[in-house]
């Protein structure tokens, strides 16, 4: 055993915590060593003397103003708002709980926001990019050409596209509600008259764009509602 | 070799190590008395540690702001109480928040450049004989030299008893660490006082 092995130990050793053979060892080292046999007597004066330093007294006045100083935090907590002192009243593994699950609720609030949002624009018969980009020969655009398509392109005239896809789908919805028309009684005629003059009008005046895909999705509701049959006999019964 | 050196050498027989008087029930129902604001169980409370932490705060944060700590320790204890747990003893409890108390206290000092060694000037000493009247004065002034970590595991260890286990559990640290913190602090403890003990 070295003169460093020994001073590393020293402590340990002084302390009684060597298993036997260190012990031992670091004694035989000791019994030889002038240095460390120095050293290992300074320090156990040293361990000596700090542990029959006395133990201290306090002021008179210390517990006086351990007890102001609690009525004044008294007095602060009583004037903090009520959720204050709630929170301040849980323990901090509670805090840390709370702030756990409510990162949680903000995330999955944010998950489901996103994943309402993408399923309202496919139900507006919007592509999505990913689409766009990943099925190149499954075309689905209401402008699709045949062709395999530039997704740069796609993307710029999806405006377009969108508008021409609830024009056609409009078209059709109103094709249909001509046949059914003619069954229908005079008054209801008029009231469909009037109401598709009014939808009509409503796209022709909506600028380009987003207003007047808007305007096309509600004449394309208005005429679903009139077509399908539950809407039907909804409107018969005077429900809408 | 001889005998004076084989009995130098012989590791001190162990001491008993200071433990809290009361048991964990007693503790439980003074925690429980003091969370309930009954003055009298917070005085006992008080007038049981009261020693432990201002020697505690002394030694770490020096005369000067030992009681103005000692304070702050306890209004940590009355306020902390309600969230004590029984995880650790109550004592170990308190004593951590006499060491967090005392540290930030000497952080804050720190920060503020006002860290005072006025008074201590004097603390390497040339060799004495054995028996040091001083001893204990030259301690007490050498320990407020030492850099705050030391000083807390000096404190905790040597002077208030505590083991290694309970000292890492106060200084949130492994029982390693705390071994090794100890055995350089009582290291850079005797290059402050010189060559204690030194036989002629």
């Amino acid at each position: 055993m070295t003169c460093e092995d020994t001073q590393r130990e020293l402590t340990s050793y002084l302390d009684g915590e060597l298993d036997v053979d260190r012990g031992r060892a670091v004694r035989g080292h000791l019994r030889g060593c002038a240095p460390c046999r120095t050293a290992a007597h300074s320090e156990s004066i040293l361990r000596d003397g700090l542990r029959s330093l006395p133990t201290l007294d306090p002021p008179a006045p210390l517990w006086s103003g351990v007890r102001r100083r609690l009525a004044e935090a008294e007095v602060a907590d009583a004037r903090r708002p009520r959720w204050r002192r709630v929170v301040a009243g849980w323990g901090r593994p509670v805090r840390g709980l709370g702030l756990a699950l409510g990162g949680v609720a903000i995330a999955m609030g944010i998950a489901v926001w996103h994943a309402m949002e993408r399923q309202m624009e496919r139900q507006q018969g919007q592509p999505t990019v990913a689409v766009l980009s990943s099925v190149p020969v499954v075309d689905r655009s209401p402008c699709s050409s045949g062709e395999p398509h530039d997704v740069a392109l796609a993307l710029a005239s999806e405006p377009t596209c969108v508008t021409e896809a609830y024009a056609a789908a409009a078209a059709d919805l109103m094709r249909t509600a001509h046949g059914q028309r003619a069954q229908w009684d005079n008054d209801r005629r008029a009231r469909f008259d009037a109401q598709l003059d009014k939808v009509r009008r409503d796209v022709e005046v909506a600028p380009e764009g987003r207003p007047r895909q808007s305007a096309y999705r509600a004449m394309i509701r208005f005429l679903q509602r009139v077509t399908t049959r539950d809407g039907m006999l909804a409107d018969a019964r005077g429900v809408r | 070799m001889t005998d004076v050196a084989v009995e130098a050498i012989e590791p001190p027989l162990a001491e008993p190590r200071p433990r809290v008087s009361a048991t964990l029930s007693d503790d439980a129902q003074l925690v429980a008395a003091c969370c309930r604001g009954e003055a009298r169980a917070m005085e006992m409370l008080y007038h049981q540690f009261k020693r432990r932490v201002f020697s505690m705060a002394n030694r770490i944060v020096g005369p000067s702001d030992a009681e103005e700590v000692a304070q702050e320790a306890f209004v940590r204890v009355f306020r902390g109480l309600p969230s004590f747990r029984g995880d650790s003893q109550l004592s170990t409890w308190i004593y951590r928040l006499t060491v967090n108390a005392s540290l930030s206290h000497l952080a804050r000092r720190s920060r503020r450049q006002e860290v005072g060694d006025e008074g201590l000037a004097d603390v390497a000493a040339p060799p004495e004989p054995e028996r040091d009247p001083g001893l204990a004065a030259r301690i007490e002034s050498a320990l407020q030299r030492l850099p705050p970590g030391y000083r807390a595991i000096l404190v905790l260890h040597d002077v208030e008893g505590l083991s290694h286990e309970e000292c890492a559990s106060i200084l949130e640290c492994r029982v390693g660490t705390c071994k090794s913190q100890l055995h350089k602090a009582r290291a850079r403890m005797r290059e402050l006082l010189g060559a204690i003990g030194d036989r002629a």
